[in-house]
């Protein structure tokens, strides 16, 4: 299992007088054969975290590990790797620069040809080969760095925002692709804001806030940390689940209302109470959305 | 991966060898220096041909004007000289009006005075004046010598004064003079066009992000490394076809009998400039890695602009004690000491101690540059200084 860990891992930069801890202790794995989403807002430390682990950023502290080993200048020569910021040579045509970034990995030429004309073809762009990199709308320019960070089989892939500027098409195309990696044993771990996206696509997830790792796990995981909520419906009007103790009424309107119940016996009474006053249409745990159990762990 | 830097050179070679701006550079340059070459030889070849009004009558005038065109013609002056007689001195003034005559000579006599005039619509052209000059003042002379009863022989008999050079070179200093100029003027033009798209180069990297992916992939030493000997290359090739195009050119004029020493000299240019190019291409390399956005270049890079253009300044116009040390001094000896061999004021030895100088200095500044460049190219956010450049740790990756 080739899994990409994380330990510890600090970043304090000096400049600007106040030393600033961009990423402070972060630890998480992105396991093999998984997609790891990597989810925290501007300045909660992905990219730096991203950098270090890519060597293009001194370590100030902590270790990035693959394969159960400290990771090497040779395993990273083999990982893919999508920075933040887009651009290619901008005057050059997309094959013969992504033979060059091929080749500089080792690859041979005929072989990184070969490969790149095979990538560009799926996602569309094989007849774009020869055109400038200028000349691509951002989403195709988008297409052809991913080509960059997939070609050779790369023994781990981290990407930067790899679905920002995407339609919805692109998005489910690139999402295919990355589970491609994953079906190989590859870990792939990936940044994003959108986190309908991350919810639907991600195995793992690691929300970062303020530099530390605020919650890592499964989804489903991450909704069962949360407090569960729960949708009462009766026949009557709803209005008072606000007066039984234990209960905390996030919403109500007529008949419907939104609680959170802290424990069982809350429940039996809130549930018993609403007998008393008619039928209950409904009574059931909500599961929280990412977007709900990231508020709570960001606030 | 030994080999990264042949890959990132062969693509900076390429990439340079196809860009139109840079060819285009190129063939003006070469055009101009045909031009200038094909201008001189046609200037040198070209024979001046003087009509000169003689009013009817100034037997003298005829007399100094036929034996000037004599001497003229047997003198391999490259004038030719032909008389217009005209009537009186009005009409010749009407002839230098309506440009039928280059110049009207008239003798003192047919003046009565007692001194020769040439006279021209505006100042008669200077070979002119100097050719008649001297046929008038002979011939007054010859007359003045046979009045006092000897001749002209035996009066300047033994007053003649012969140069003779003990170096041997036969250089015509002026010679020195421009190729001083123009050796100083490739230097300058092929370091800065050169430097600017090897800064440019690294900044498209930079801004990019290109070069975090680059990074992973290949040391960032043999990133710098495939860059500094690409222009590297680029720039020989430059400096040869420019020489090769000057000595060719060169060989068609009057200046060929100097041809063996211009080409040693174009050869010590050739291989300096491309030893202290190396250090060139890894500062301007620096200056791109120093700046985050194409437009900081500008700043970034006119520290080593001011070198340039000081060395460009200095060497052209530098002589004796100032020019023998600035031969020593990098990078001012790229063009100083060739231009001392052109002299022939250099000893055999001295241009090889001025090579080994430059090479250790461009061993410093290459090793100065790769630690400084590897410091800023993964710094964003604004300039960085070469203090901080320098001070930079560097990514796990990067360094070996």
């Amino acid at each position: 299992m080739s899994d990409l860990e994380v330990r510890d891992l600090t970043r304090v930069f000096l400049s600007g007088g106040a030393p600033r801890r961009a990423v402070d202790g972060v630890s998480f794995t992105a396991s093999s054969g998984l997609l790891t989403g990597f989810v925290g807002g501007n300045g909660a430390g992905k990219t730096t975290t991203m950098r270090m682990i890519m060597g293009v950023l001194a370590i100030t502290s902590g270790e990035v590990r693959f394969d159960g080993a400290p990771v090497t200048r040779h395993d990273r020569r083999e990982f893919g790797y999508m920075p933040e910021e887009r651009g290619l040579y901008p005057k050059q045509p997309v094959l013969e620069q992504l033979v060059y970034l091929a080749r500089l990995r080792g690859i041979a030429p005929s072989v990184a040809r070969r490969e790149v004309l095979e990538h560009l073809d799926r996602l569309g762009l094989a007849d774009r080969a020869k055109e400038h990199v200028e000349k691509l709308s951002l989403g195709n320019q988008q297409r052809v760095q991913i080509v960059a960070a997939i070609m050779g089989q790369p023994k781990a892939l981290v990407l930067d925002e790899p679905f920002s500027g995407l339609d919805p098409a692109a998005v489910d195309a690139m999402a295919d692709l990355l589970r491609e990696h994953t079906r190989r044993g590859v870990p792939v771990l990936f940044s994003s804001h959108q986190l309908d996206l991350v919810e639907r696509l991600c195995e793992r997830l690691v929300i970062l806030g303020g530099g530390r790792v605020l919650a890592n796990g499964t989804p489903d995981e991450l909704r069962a940390q949360g407090v569960t909520r729960h949708r009462l419906v009766l026949s009557g009007d709803a209005g008072f689940v606000r007066g039984v103790p234990g209960v905390l009424a996030v919403d109500v309107d007529g008949p419907s209302a939104l609680v959170e119940v802290h424990d069982d016996t809350a429940a039996t009474r809130l549930l018993a109470a609403a007998l008393e006053r008619g039928a209950v249409r409904e009574f059931s745990p909500v599961r929280p959305t990412l977007a709900q159990i990231y508020r709570e762990v960001t606030a | 991966m030994s080999n990264a830097w042949m890959v990132v050179a062969t693509r900076e070679i390429v990439v340079r060898a196809l860009n139109k701006g840079f060819l285009i550079g190129l063939a003006v340059t070469v055009a101009m220096i045909g031009g200038l070459i094909g201008f001189t030889s046609f200037m040198e070849g070209r024979t001046q041909s003087f009509e000169v009004a003689v009013v009817a009558g100034d037997e003298s005038a005829v007399t100094a004007l036929e034996s000037a065109a004599a001497d003229a013609a047997s003198d391999d002056r490259q004038i030719e000289l032909s008389m217009l007689p005209v009537d009186d001195a009005s009409a010749a003034e009407a002839a230098l009006d309506d440009e039928t005559a280059d110049a009207w000579l008239s003798s003192g006599a047919a003046s009565g005075t007692d001194s020769w005039t040439l006279s021209g619509w505006r100042e008669p052209d200077p070979d002119l004046t100097q050719l008649i000059g001297t046929t008038v003042r002979d011939q007054v002379l010859a007359d003045r010598a046979a009045d006092a009863g000897t001749s002209m022989n035996a009066l300047t008999a033994g007053s003649e004064v012969e140069t003779e050079r003990l170096d041997g070179n036969p250089v015509d200093p002026q010679v020195v003079l421009v190729a001083g100029f123009v050796l100083a003027f490739l230097f300058f033009t092929g370091a800065v066009g050169s430097g600017a798209m090897i800064a440019g180069s690294v900044i498209e990297e930079k801004q990019s992000r290109l070069v975090e992916i680059i990074a992973t992939a290949v040391p960032l030493r043999q990133l710098l490394a495939g860059k500094i000997i690409g222009s590297s290359v680029i720039a020989l090739g430059q400096n040869l076809l420019l020489a090769g195009v000057g000595l060719i050119g060169v060989s068609f004029t009057d200046l060929s009998a100097i041809l063996p020493a211009m080409t040693a000299t174009m050869l010590w240019f050739v291989v300096f400039f491309t030893v202290g190019f190396v250090a060139m291409a890894a500062l301007y390399a620096v200056a791109g890695s120093l700046a985050s956005r194409t437009e900081d270049l500008q700043y970034t890079t006119s520290p080593l602009m001011m070198l340039l253009m000081g060395v460009y300044v200095v060497t052209f116009s530098a002589d004796g004690t100032f020019e023998r040390v600035l031969s020593y001094i990098p990078p001012a000896s790229i063009v100083s000491m060739p231009v001392r061999v052109l002299n022939g004021d250099a000893l055999w030895w001295e241009p090889l101690v001025s090579l080994l100088i430059l090479v250790v200095a461009t061993l410093g500044a290459v090793l100065l540059s790769e630690r400084a460049y590897r410091g800023a190219l993964m710094q964003t956010g604004g300039r960085v200084s070469w203090k901080t450049a320098m001070a930079a740790e560097r990514g796990t990756t990067l360094g070996a």
